[in-house]
């Protein structure tokens, strides 16, 4: 019988108040309903609100000043999308010329079928018998990979599949972090030298896959491998989940280096005992020096 | 400011709940004494020099009782010597749960400043709060933690004073507490040590009450009563209906009999009859207890035997006799009533009881029987070492506890009231009784009486109606200084006229939630007493500044109407006014000026146009139904200098009565209707209800022995039914069975709307009536007053006005004062009655059979309006041979049979043989029975006392 | 037997507390990682449990979303083992819809719905143990769950009871007050507005009391809100520090 380990909730820490208070210094932390300035000449931003010629937060977190424009970033939020950034979704419901994604933003997203490449990179106008297809191509609960084209009026977010970086997902896992530790970065896309790549969507969802031994162009994106996924790659991808984990508990900011340092840093430890609270902070922490030393 | 840890604290309830609180521990609670410098207290209740000389510590010291003590000493702690006491909130909280009255007396002390008593909530406290340990039961935690408080004062003024010498004395009767106190290093005494101790004070020894183990030497080992049963056992067995829980009410007349009223709706029975003491089972006159009906056959009729308990010591043998004499009365088959015993007592009533004191027979003894002047109380053997002192003199004394072996309640002695047969005292004593508050206005109270000199201002004139120039007279009877009401009546131009019932302002005066008008509240009402006041308001109020006397300008509460001639209501219009009044007369007067028809001033004219329109409202209600009863009403003559009744006389009825009354009635019917009108839920109201037809039995039966039948089955009948019962040659019967519908009413009550739905007023046969018309001596109408003047956009409103639950708590505590404030008055006439006769001796008068018991007849003197009894009984003579027959109700007495409304002659006198308990003796002169009559006494009253043999 | 004596002569409540202070609260935000907000808070031995999604697409039928704001939907429900005796359902009965409700018309008073047009934000909340004041505690917690998640609002909400026993009047009620007769009144307030989001109470009062138990409230509402702001601004600064680089 597999042995079960349980453990009482850990007594929550407080940050010692030297880490508080250097903090305090050089960040404008403000709670909805702070009154951020009573000045005029400001523009209001996302995350304030006007209250009576008072510039007032409505959320939690850091006020962010660019010249006359002052936001307020929440620690935690839905996705807010911007173009270009690439996201991983998940099909909610097929319509007419257009796909529903699921992408953590506050609204849906929206693929439209004149912004994915046709089975084998045809180019040409969508017919009637591509709406029919559609479903042929992504179903509802499908996850794809996509890249913001453009962004609606009312903050709903347009995808584009047209490159052959994105479109359906195969066999892999999908990790949820918080959109705001995800750093923005060139590529998104990464080859871990680990043995498994990671895509890391801007929009908090991360996902981790076998790295794919040849490129099959010909299938344009909507081919998925079904072949078996050797026990070493799926041991090397739970890894990194459970380091995905860890990274987004402690606030850690996910990019290739700092995934690929918790990697390494775990590698001392069994991956199920990652989780452990413990084991976690003392992975971080290694993870958080090298970061700094190679920063510095 | 809340340092607090979360205590937990589990109780269970019932099955299986488990309820959870929160408990603060706080570390603001102050000791509360003036020497601590630590606590930031503002106002120290305990004194730095706490001294009350004592043998035992003649250092400073605070007192701490524990709960027993304060249950049971409590009318130790109110004596004024004792200050400077600590009170436990786990005290309080245990008195709280155990006994009602001890709690209200000891927050009462608590509040009293010069008492310097100071509750210390422990319970709260960070340091001595304590959980209660596994195994320990509930009461051993409390004495444990009444001990760590004591302690923690202890060392708390220890600490504040730099080991100076303020100690605290930790109280309590309990042995093993004590023990266990001292070896905690404590202080302690036990209570009886302590005042003991105390120098220069003797009589609060006699104040001790009894404790449980000195009972065993008072009583012999005969187990007189069955055990009471435990509580638990009494709750289920109500709970499963084998038991029945109600209020148990001692016979006033027959002291082994009683009778519990079942307060539980459902229930088909509502009374249980109880006979002889091992079935009354010690309960005491309004306790609340748990009887347990006997099986049909064994139920039994009330008796009509009177019987007193005046056996002369407090031999517990003598007793059987009277019991087999209760029993020998042959059961009467046809009314037999549910009967029961008493197993147990829930709550105890018991409140202090005046009365006096039975010496014993041997002169050292230091315990004696205390008989109470309610009759209904069962005499109490109390232990004083001043019985020599005490004796003829009215004192109080409290029941301590009921001993199943012991034939008596034990008690102790509380206060002295003075001399029996004082006026003084009596008066007091008949005050305490009825539990009339009668203490002097306290500086509080006086501090919310408007200054003097007082004058109507400027914004007064203003908001209200200037009704000066209206001829307005008020008609009271003759030496009366509160007057309330004052009417006038005018022609109108249209032809219509215009009358007016001005009422005494007084809500202007008593503004709502003030100390005057709680005090006002809570007496409820002005008692009246032959030669004695006792006031509602004081009397600046009462005599002068609310007093519609004349040819003063008063604020007034007007009600006017436009009538017709025929005394039909066109408009009705209500307005606070200023009125001046231009005569105060008497009922007599009033009455000369409308007959002499040489007068026509403005002021008769107004008069009789009253009179004529109150005859066609008379006849207007008379025609409804409403009842003319009659109850014989004495007045006494009193001397001016020695305030002795020197004469009595039956108040007389002018017209002119009936006339002020008729429009009183009018004003409180119509502003009865505006309240209701405007405020459904919290009118408050008077009701009375309608008999129910069993009520009306005895009247029935009376009227049949006439040959007359009364019908009953409305107000109307029996109105009418009345007026037509004469016989001829006997102008006074009519009257008799007046009193006797009397007797079959119910009490008229004041109600509040919202929480009942009957409104009727049966005796004056209207749907819906109030008081509104005697603000000065009654509080119910100072409600009214305020209510109609919101209605009228007058004043403004407050919130217990609007709350129909305050309304209706304030509605029970004014039927008490009035109920009491009659039984007072009732009592103050008997007891004048008694003077009376003291002083006049034997008289020879003539009177009625009002009712006819067992062993009585009970006779109605129409001369002085007085009852008396005619017992046919008697333990040194051989009794007469009596035959009762409750179908007449007839009894015959050797060869005579007395009927009710009988004609017979008595003797009256004052039987002063038993100092105790004077009362008026009547004994039959006509007609002559041999051997129970007595002959009829020289003309000449006798000057000395005469001792009768009856 | 005696009823409780809910307020003592020396001016302690049952449990020990002066009539305006509020009970031991405490509360975490952040407890669960796949809500978009939540909150545990503690208010006494009253606990609740608030979780927040959203914003979102609306989901099941799409009549319900709105043009120009966002759809607020909030479910209460008693956890079966949070009462005294234990409940049969835990949500759905006649009290619970009432409660969602007034949860609904209270957050849609104080969250910016206008930014998030056909969106629906959706917050449970959960009493895993009642003593008196479950509505002030789901509020409380609500609002940190909010806050918790980045949804804008014009202010915190703060909620709390207040009750009146011999004409003083309580704030916080445990259950035991609430109980134990007398009015209770709950009210949310936007703090540092002053305005009212939402005020109920059932028994009857005299309207010359009802500022005093208002203002009473008020006061709690607001001593409320600096515990609340402390737990906010705690959690901000951790969170900051962390993501400090």
């Amino acid at each position: 019988m597999a042995s079960v380990e349980m453990r009482l909730p850990a007594v929550h820490k407080p940050v010692s108040p030297a880490a508080s208070q250097s903090n305090r210094d050089d960040k404008h932390l403000v709670v909805p309903g702070d009154v951020i300035t009573s000045d005029t000449g400001f523009m209001r931003g996302h995350g304030t609100y006007m209250d009576e010629d008072r510039l007032t937060a409505s959320v939690a977190g850091e006020v962010e000043r660019v010249n006359k424009l002052i936001c307020v970033r929440p620690l935690k939020t839905r996705y807010n999308g911007e173009v270009g950034d690439v996201v991983i979704g998940r099909i909610t419901e097929v319509q007419q010329k257009r796909w529903k994604v699921e992408t953590n933003s506050r609204l849906d997203s929206v693929l439209l079928l004149s912004s994915v490449n046709l089975p084998g990179g045809e180019l040409r106008r969508r017919s009637a018998q591509d709406e029919l297809a559609m479903r042929d191509y992504l179903q509802e609960g499908d996850l794809i990979s996509a890249e913001v084209q453009s962004i609606f009026s009312d903050g709903a977010l347009s995808l584009h599949t047209r490159s052959l970086k994105y479109g359906k997902l195969g066999q892999g896992v999908l990790v949820l972090v918080s959109p705001s530790i995800v750093k923005r970065q060139k590529t998104h896309f990464h080859n871990l030298p680990c043995g498994a790549s990671i895509i890391l969507g801007n929009n908090g969802y991360v996902w981790l896959y076998p790295t794919p031994g040849h490129q099959d162009e010909e299938a344009g994106g909507y081919y998925t491998s079904m072949e078996p996924v050797s026990l070493a790659d799926r041991e090397v991808i739970s890894r990194l989940r459970n380091c995905l984990l860890a990274l987004a508990a402690h606030k850690v900011l996910l990019y290739d280096t700092s995934v690929l340092y918790c990697y390494e840093a775990s590698l001392t430890h069994q991956i199920k005992d990652i989780l452990k609270p413990e084991i976690m902070e003392e992975i971080i922490l290694e993870t958080r020096q090298r970061l700094v030393e190679h920063e510095g | 400011m809340l340092k607090s840890k979360t205590f937990v604290k589990k109780t269970r309830a019932g099955g299986v709940l488990k309820i959870v609180r929160e408990h603060y521990l706080r570390d603001d609670i102050w000791c509360g004494s003036e020497v601590c410098k630590e606590c930031k207290d503002e106002a120290p209740v305990l004194q730095e020099d706490a001294c009350i000389e004592s043998n035992l510590c003649s250092y400073p010291h605070y007192l701490i009782p524990d709960t027993n003590v304060l249950l049971h000493q409590i009318d130790i702690l109110e004596h004024t010597l004792i200050r400077n006491v600590i009170i436990l909130q786990t005290v309080l909280q245990e008195v709280r749960h155990r006994s009602a009255p001890v709690y209200k007396r000891i927050k009462d002390a608590i509040h009293e400043k010069e008492k310097h008593f100071y509750t210390f909530t422990n319970e709260h406290h960070r340091e001595t709060f304590i959980e209660r340990e596994p195994g320990e039961s509930a009461n051993d935690r409390n004495d444990r933690a009444i001990r760590v408080a004591a302690k923690w004062y202890a060392d708390h003024l220890t600490k504040n004073t730099n080991g100076g010498s303020l100690k605290v004395v930790l109280l309590t009767d309990d042995r093993a507490n004590k023990e266990k106190a001292e070896q905690y290093g404590l202080t302690v005494y036990r209570c009886e040590e302590y005042i003991k101790s105390l120098i220069g004070n003797p009589e609060l020894v006699d104040r001790l009450a009894l404790k449980p183990d000195d009972q065993n030497e008072i009583i012999g080992s005969k187990l007189l009563f069955p055990e009471h049963l435990p509580l638990s056992r009494i709750q289920s067995g109500i709970k499963n209906g084998g038991l029945l829980q109600g209020t148990f009410h001692a016979n006033r007349d027959n002291y082994l009999e009683g009778t519990v009223f079942i307060n539980r709706e459902g229930e088909d029975i509502n009374e249980v009859l109880l006979q002889g003491l091992q079935n009354l089972n010690r309960a005491v006159h309004q306790d609340v207890v748990a009887v347990e009906l006997f099986p049909k056959e064994r139920w039994v009729a009330p008796s009509s035997v009177v019987l007193q308990d005046d056996s002369p010591n407090d031999e517990d043998a003598e007793e059987d006799e009277t019991e087999n004499k209760l029993k020998g009365v042959p059961p009467d088959s046809s009314v037999l009533k549910p009967t029961g015993r008493v197993v147990g007592v829930i709550k105890r009533n018991w409140r202090p009881y005046c009365g006096m004191l039975s010496q014993s027979m041997i002169k050292e003894a230091t315990r004696h029987l205390f008989t109470p002047a309610d009759r209904r109380i069962p005499r109490i053997r109390i232990e004083t070492r001043q019985a020599a002192n005490l004796a003829g003199q009215r004192i109080m004394v409290a029941i301590d506890g009921w001993p199943k072996n012991s034939r008596y309640p034990n008690g102790h002695f509380v206060k002295n009231l003075g001399t029996a047969g004082d006026k003084e005292t009596e008066t007091e004593v008949l005050l305490l009784e009825h539990d009339v508050p009668h203490l002097p206005f306290s500086p509080a109270v006086l501090s919310f009486l408007p200054k003097m000199p007082w004058s109507i201002t400027e914004e007064d004139m203003k908001v209200r109606a200037d009704l000066r120039h209206l001829c307005v007279c008020s008609v009271d009877p003759p030496g009366c200084t509160d007057i309330d009401d004052a009417l006038h009546c005018r022609e109108l131009e249209n032809g219509n006229l215009e009358v007016g019932v001005h009422i005494a302002d007084v809500s202007h005066f008593i503004r709502p939630g003030n100390a005057l008008d709680q005090e006002a509240a809570s007496r409820g009402t002005t008692v009246y007493l032959c030669g004695k006041r006792i006031d509602m308001v004081p009397e600046l109020l009462s005599s002068n500044l609310c007093s519609l006397r004349s040819n003063v300008e008063r604020l007034a509460f007007s009600c006017i109407w436009e009538m017709n001639h025929n005394a039909e209501i066109i408009k009705t219009r209500f307005t606070k006014s200023v009125i001046n009044s231009k005569a105060s007369l008497t009922y007599a007067e009033a009455q000369m000026k409308i007959d002499d028809t040489t007068m026509n001033d403005d002021i008769t004219k107004s008069l009789r146009g009253l009179n004529r329109l109150a005859k066609i409202l008379k006849g207007r209600r008379t025609e409804k139904g409403a009842l003319t009863l009659s109850s014989p009403e004495v007045r006494f003559h009193i001397d001016s200098e020695t305030h002795d009744p020197i004469d009595l006389q039956t108040k007389e009825l002018k017209e002119t009565n009936s006339m002020v009354e008729e429009f009183m009635l009018l004003a409180n019917i119509s502003v009865a209707q505006k309240i209701y009108d405007e405020f459904s839920e919290c009118a408050l109201l008077r009701k009375h209800p309608s008999p129910p037809p069993s009520n009306y039995d005895i009247l029935i039966k009376a009227a049949k022995s006439k040959d007359l039948d009364i019908h009953t089955d409305s107000a109307k009948a029996l109105a009418d039914s009345l007026n037509n019962a004469t016989v001829r040659n006997f102008p006074y019967f009519n009257t008799l069975l007046r009193i006797l519908a009397t007797r079959c009413m119910m009490q008229a009550v004041y109600f509040c709307s919202g929480m009942d739905s009957d409104f009727h007023h049966y005796g004056l046969a209207s749907p819906i009536y109030t008081h509104f018309t005697s603000p000065i001596r009654r509080y119910a109408d100072i409600i009214v007053h305020r209510l109609l003047a919101v209605a009228i956009n007058a004043d403004s409103t407050y919130p217990e006005l609007m709350d129909k639950h305050k309304q209706s708590s304030l509605c029970n505590n004014l039927n008490y004062r009035h109920k009491m404030a009659q039984y007072a008055q009732r009592a103050s006439v008997a007891f004048h009655t008694q003077l009376f006769f003291k002083n006049k001796g034997i008289i020879n008068e003539e009177g009625f059979i009002l009712f006819v018991r067992k062993n009585a007849i009970i006779i109605l003197i129409p001369k002085f309006g007085m009852e008396g009894t005619v017992f046919f009984e008697n333990k040194d003579k051989p009794s007469p041979r009596l035959k009762f027959d409750s179908e007449g109700p007839t009894l015959e007495v050797e060869e005579h049979t007395f009927h009710m409304f009988d004609k017979v002659k008595v003797t009256i006198s004052v039987d002063a043989s038993n100092i105790q308990h004077q009362r008026i003796r009547m004994a039959l002169i006509e007609p002559v029975i041999p051997g129970v009559s007595v002959p009829v006494p020289e003309s000449e009253p006798v000057a000395k006392k005469a001792k009768l043999d009856c | 037997m005696a009823g409780l004596e809910l307020l003592s002569d020396q001016g302690y409540r049952l449990d020990g507390r002066k009539a305006t202070e509020l009970r031991k609260v405490q509360a975490r935000t952040s407890v669960f990682a796949q809500a978009d907000g939540s909150a545990y808070l503690e208010q006494g031995n009253t606990k609740a449990l608030a979780v927040v999604y959203g914003p979102h697409e609306t989901r099941g039928s799409r009549s319900k979303s709105l043009h120009d704001r966002a759809v607020i939907n909030c479910q209460f429900s008693m956890a079966t083992f949070s009462t005294a005796e234990r409940k049969r359902r835990p949500h759905g009965d006649r009290k619970s819809s009432e409660m969602s409700l007034h949860l609904k018309q209270t957050f849609e008073a104080a969250v910016l719905t206008e930014l998030y047009p056909r969106s629906q934000i959706d917050i449970y909340v959960k009493i895993l143990q009642a003593d008196g004041g479950n509505y002030s505690a789901c509020v409380n917690a609500a609002t940190l769950a909010l806050v918790d998640a980045g949804i804008p609002m014009r202010d915190y909400v703060c909620a709390c009871t207040a009750g009146f026993v011999e004409d003083t009047p309580l704030a916080d009620l445990c259950h035991a007050e609430e109980s134990g007769g007398g009015t209770s009144l709950a009210l949310a307030l936007l703090p540092r507005s002053g305005n009212i989001a939402l005020l109920q109470m059932d028994a009857r009062l005299h309207q010359d009391h009802l500022d005093a138990l208002i203002e009473a409230a008020m006061t709690a509402c607001k001593g409320l809100s600096k515990v609340l702001d402390d737990v906010v601004r705690q959690h901000l600064e951790e969170v900051s520090v962390l993501t400090r680089d």
